[in-house]
């Protein structure tokens, strides 16, 4: 007897949290990230992230037939 | 005993009185040493294998920069380095975390035991898939868990661990590392894992202090680190053991 085995997971529709603590980033998730950052590469994470949403939601814009949205 | 708590209430496969013998007169040599000490490097050729009596030890792997990643813990009653006895060679350090007493068992002496006792040989060979059992729980921890996730089933797994070795009371350890070392175990920061404990014990759940744990809510700290003891194969007298697993004459 077999069962399907599951999925690759998916893209991460929760937002991870970061916080500071003691001079430092705290980047809790989505899912089971777990890292810590000093002040300036999480600054230059939050821009990239920033940027590569902003680029991903255009890709999706381009995705959609004409007409909709 | 040396080998009081080796495989102590693992399913099916305590040691019986002859076997127990056997494995203490394999012992070569018994001996202490210091916290983070290498007891054995990768590559280097390996004719004895180490039991560890008291103490704790850790395997690691460096990366390029020489930081160290440990990949597993080993707690009294571990048969740390059998593996070494079919590889030969590791690909990965041993060394001790905390002060240790370790029993040295020579290869040759597992080679007699091979051929003389079928039943004991099978014993050492699930030892040695008990460690690859716990390895598969590391990977998912570390990969599946967040950092309160992380600490608390690394709590959790080693309150099971130490109370199969007779070393907590289910509710109390000595665990003898600090928030660093739980934090390298955790592949998280001292930081991070600073702000867990605190987290833990404001949440009652446990409290990590002067390098012992006290778990306030056992089921909870389980449920927060999504951890099931199935893979530690506890004996459980309330079940009987698989007729696979009962020793065979």
């Amino acid at each position: 007897m077999t069962h399907e085995l599951s999925s690759p997971p998916p893209p991460e529709t929760e937002a991870g949290v970061a916080t500071a603590e003691d001079g430092v980033v705290l980047l809790d998730g989505p899912d089971g990230v777990a890292v810590t950052m000093t002040a300036a590469a999480a600054r230059s994470t939050g821009e990239s992230l920033v940027e590569a949403a902003r680029r991903a939601e255009e890709q999706l814009a381009g995705k959609r037939p004409s007409g909709t949205g | 005993m040396l080998t009081d708590r080796f495989l102590r209430d693992r399913r099916g496969v305590s040691l019986e009185a002859g076997e127990r013998a056997r494995l203490e007169a394999a012992v070569s040599t018994t001996s202490t040493v210091e916290a983070r000490r290498i007891i054995a490097r990768a590559g280097e050729w390996l004719d004895q294998s180490t039991l560890l009596v008291e103490g704790i030890m850790s395997r690691y792997l460096d990366d390029r920069n020489g930081l160290r990643q440990l990949v597993a813990i080993h707690l009294p009653g571990d048969f740390v380095d059998l593996h070494a006895y079919p590889l030969k060679r590791l690909d990965h350090d041993v060394g001790t975390m905390t002060p240790a007493t370790i029993a040295i068992v020579p290869h040759a002496e597992l080679d007699a035991i091979t051929e003389e006792m079928p039943e004991l040989t099978r014993k050492l060979w699930f030892a040695t898939l008990l460690d690859a059992a716990i390895h598969r729980a590391w990977l998912f921890r570390l990969g599946r868990l967040d950092a309160i996730g992380r600490v608390a089933h690394f709590f959790c797994e080693t309150n099971v661990r130490l109370q199969s070795a007779g070393l907590s009371d289910g509710r109390r350890f000595n665990l003898g590392l600090t928030q660093a070392d739980v934090a390298e175990i955790c592949g998280l920061t001292t930081v991070h894992v600073n702000r867990v404990v605190r987290h833990l014990r404001e949440e009652g759940l446990c409290i990590f202090r002067n390098g012992k744990v006290e778990i306030l809510d056992a089921a909870k700290l389980a449920r927060r680190g999504q951890f099931d003891p199935a893979y530690l194969y506890i004996d459980d007298p309330a079940s009987p053991t698989p007729p696979d697993q009962r020793p065979r004459r």
